[in-house]
């Protein structure tokens, strides 16, 4: 539909690496989130709150955070070389804070056999980088991705 | 009399293991793939297919509609999460949770969270588990 070559499993090699854009996470964003999700924790929406705690001001959600990468990468990877997900692996390494700019380092590190036939699947190592070079999120994602038809 | 102000809380002390908590359901609409979809720019979903990532963000949020005091938690430090359905405009999803392990810290606790999000046909469309920091009771 979108007029992009179809990418099949035997088109992604381990070792292909993306970089994504940057996107400066903003209140608006966490505001958002807040009341897409209903998680309204003191932890994104209470500033007074905040300034007492160890981060010192309100973060964003880790699942933003995982929410923005994944819209991230889905600019720069080709596609469906990275299809649905079939599960993730992640890890919050350090806080999202309001200004923030962030990028996703992405590598294909593994391609395996699926449940079906018909398709494949890949494993891709991320890591989410702010403006300082900090790694704030990390982690793994398995996608299940066509094979080419016969 | 208690402060009002101060809301009543759960903390790591309090957090008992294997107790099983369900929260209510909330039915998933095009309006929270039009809001997901705004809010990230992902790749644009089939018509009528929900995002993947959307119920597990849910998911979250459900936990804060059941009674009972929040858990105070200082940072989310990580989960393990297997998507095995799609979920459809009009499914109706909650999410059923319990506490499978917890370790005590310097600071805080670790608390590990088993998680599955279910739909109105009680089919699992999401699992996993989710690793928390939580703080320890203050002294009195």
């Amino acid at each position: 539909m979108s007029g992009e070559p179809t990418v099949y499993f035997e088109d992604v090699k381990v070792g292909d690496e993306y970089t994504s854009p940057g996107r400066t996470v903003t209140e608006a964003d966490i505001v958002i989130f807040a009341g897409l999700s209903g998680d309204y924790n003191v932890l994104h929406t209470d500033a007074e709150h905040m300034k007492a705690s160890l981060f010192g001001e309100r973060i964003a959600h880790g699942l933003l955070g995982l929410s923005i990468q994944q819209g991230l990468l889905d600019r720069v990877v080709p596609g469906q070389a990275v299809g649905p997900l079939a599960s993730v692996k992640w890890k919050f390494k350090g806080p999202i804070k309001i200004g923030d700019t962030i990028h996703v380092l992405a590598r294909v590190a593994a391609k395996k056999d699926g449940e079906q036939p018909a398709a494949g699947v890949v494993t891709v190592e991320r890591r989410v980088v702010n403006q300082r070079g900090e790694v704030v999120q990390e982690g793994e994602t398995d996608h299940v991705v066509a094979r080419r038809p016969a | 009399m208690p402060d009002p102000r101060v809301e009543r809380r759960v903390y790591f002390e309090d957090v008992q293991m294997n107790v099983p908590l369900e929260t209510p359901g909330v039915t998933l609409t095009d309006t929270h793939t039009a809001l997901f979809g705004s809010l990230t720019l992902g790749r644009p979903a089939d018509p009528g297919v929900i995002p993947e990532l959307i119920p597990l963000c849910m998911s979250s949020g459900l936990g804060w509609r059941v009674p009972q005091p929040p858990l105070v938690v200082l940072a989310f430090m990580g989960f393990e999460w297997r998507f095995l359905k799609p979920s459809r405009v009009g499914d109706t999803i909650r999410s059923v949770s319990k506490t499978v392990a917890k370790r005590s810290m310097k600071e805080g606790g670790v608390v590990v969270e088993e998680r599955s999000i279910l739909n109105q046909r009680d089919e699992i469309v999401q699992s996993g588990r989710l690793t928390l920091l939580v703080a320890k009771r203050p002294p009195a």
